[in-house]
């Protein structure tokens, strides 16, 4: 990655999209505060959390690709171990798990252990974790993979939902319908570097698949 | 505090396992047979034992026994520490190497826990797993407690010279986990460096060789001296050490992922 620059203000869904290898993933790793970058600084909320690793613990919810999971823990357990993770505890954490468990229509499944959920089971326990604190960024790496279209349009409506609560989203996907169909704002990554970033408005879907395919092909977006 | 939370999360995950219990299971009813063996030796040597001055008793001879074979002198079966040799590594191979290989070792740095936390949450989970299999151990001689007159000091040094023992085992199998990819990998690496570790006198010895520094590195050294019921710092100072350096090793592998990825 070099010289990206993002700004995201609360209640924003900033759609991260790029051809495999762009930096898509990286990007949110270290977002996520789960890879260091050589240079530059991350800032949740006014406050440099590269200095102060802490800060995301609280501020921040990771779902990374694929939903990594601990098979031998059940659905519960794992809410808990995030939850003790990221600081909550007695009933702040009862009642998070139970919200969350309730939200993503995980509560059948919380006996089940991690290792036999289905890959759409699995992502949706992914993303309770993620929610679990009720971060103030979300950051969800293809967060749609595997789920059905039932699920995908529950999804749209959670972000929705979550970013009228005030909570900014980050969202990486291959999915450019899944970008217009949620995000206010869209960014474009190519060979580790920023191409595009702009407002997403209605009826865009064309728009922006034209300047993602001249991104990609091409190496940038081409004049209208 | 974060760093217990790291440390419930991997009890949970040890308990929850399988390996865990087996392990426990395998090296206590070995334990039991081996102390099955020692007892019935001493009670036949036991007239001829009374009518030594300053002979060695129940707690030399059978107690004590239980933790080692490098003083036992006969082929019995393993004793605590033998076992723990290759017990330990398949214990703590999962440790971080399956984080890594699952992909989870990414969710617990987004958490904003410091390498050093992770990896000092994750031995302390081992280390209580150790100290509950020692405790149990150690409820087998003292199960004939009120039967015999047992020498609790030397037999608190011998376990204290375990104890350490099984926490050096336990650093260099987290430290082995943090630096593989595969948990096997991670076992086969922390047995042969915790063999090398324990016998390289033996070896040195073997080989002609009998250095004063081969012999200081030797855990099995340090180990004796607690076994034989002294108490002393020097040997003590050796253990915290082993453990320091192990861990440290650790932890800069484990930040070194963070850093590239």
């Amino acid at each position: 990655m070099s010289d990206l620059s993002l700004c995201l203000e609360a209640g924003q869904v900033l759609g991260l999209l790029g051809v495999n290898g762009a930096g898509k993933s990286t990007t949110l790793a270290m977002v996520a505060g789960a890879l260091r970058p050589d240079r530059g600084s991350i800032r949740i909320q006014g406050q440099d959390f590269l200095e102060h690793p802490e800060l995301a613990g609280q501020a921040l919810g990771w779902l990374p690709e694929a939903a990594p999971l601990w098979p031998e823990l059940t659905v519960r357990e794992h809410l808990d171990a995030h939850g003790r993770l990221r600081g909550l505890s007695g009933t702040r954490l009862t009642e998070a798990r139970d919200g969350v468990l309730e939200r993503l229509e995980l509560k059948t499944l919380s006996r089940r252990l991690a290792g036999v959920l289905s890959q759409g089971q699995r992502q949706r326990l992914g993303l309770a974790c993620a929610l679990l604190h009720r971060p103030a960024l979300l950051v969800l790496d293809e967060p749609a993979n595997a789920l059905d279209p039932v699920q995908v349009v529950a999804l749209r409506t959670l972000l929705r939902e979550l970013a009228a609560g005030g909570t900014a989203v980050i969202l990486s996907t291959h999915q450019l319908a899944e970008v217009t169909a949620v995000c206010d704002r869209v960014a474009i990554l190519h060979e580790g570097v920023l191409r595009y970033d702009g407002a997403l408005g209605a009826d865009q879907h064309a728009a922006l698949e034209q300047t993602f395919f001249d991104i990609a092909m091409h190496g940038r977006a081409q004049a209208a | 505090m974060t760093l217990l939370a790291v440390t419930r999360l991997e009890l949970r995950r040890l308990f929850v396992r399988p390996l865990g219990w087996i392990v426990a299971a395998l090296a206590l009813a070995e334990l039991g047979w081996r102390f099955a063996l020692l007892l019935q030796i001493f009670l036949l040597n036991q007239v001829k034992l009374a009518a030594l001055p300053d002979g060695p008793g129940y707690t030399d001879l059978v107690a004590v026994r239980l933790y080692s074979s490098f003083i036992t002198g006969s082929p019995l079966p393993f004793g605590m520490i033998e076992l723990a040799l290759l017990l330990v590594p398949l214990l703590t191979m999962t440790t971080l190497a399956s984080e890594r290989s699952a992909g989870t070792l990414p969710l617990l740095f987004s958490t904003g826990l410091s390498a050093s936390r992770i990896l000092l949450g994750k031995y302390l989970a081992v280390l209580i797993w150790l100290a509950l299999w020692l405790l149990l151990a150690l409820a087998i001689p003292a199960s004939l407690a009120h039967g015999v007159t047992l020498d609790w000091g030397k037999l608190a040094a011998a376990t204290l010279g375990t104890f350490l023992g099984l926490a050096v085992l336990g650093a260099i199998g987290v430290a082995c986990s943090a630096f593989a990819s595969h948990p096997a990998v991670a076992a086969v690496a922390a047995l042969m460096i915790s063999l090398a570790l324990n016998c390289i006198n033996l070896g040195a010895q073997l080989a002609g060789i009998n250095s004063g520094f081969i012999n200081w590195l030797a855990m099995s050294t340090h180990q004796e001296t607690l076994l034989r019921g002294l108490v002393s710092s020097a040997d003590v100072v050796w253990f915290l050490l082993a453990i320091a350096v192990a861990l440290a090793l650790g932890v800069q592998r484990l930040a070194a992922d963070k850093e590239r990825g």
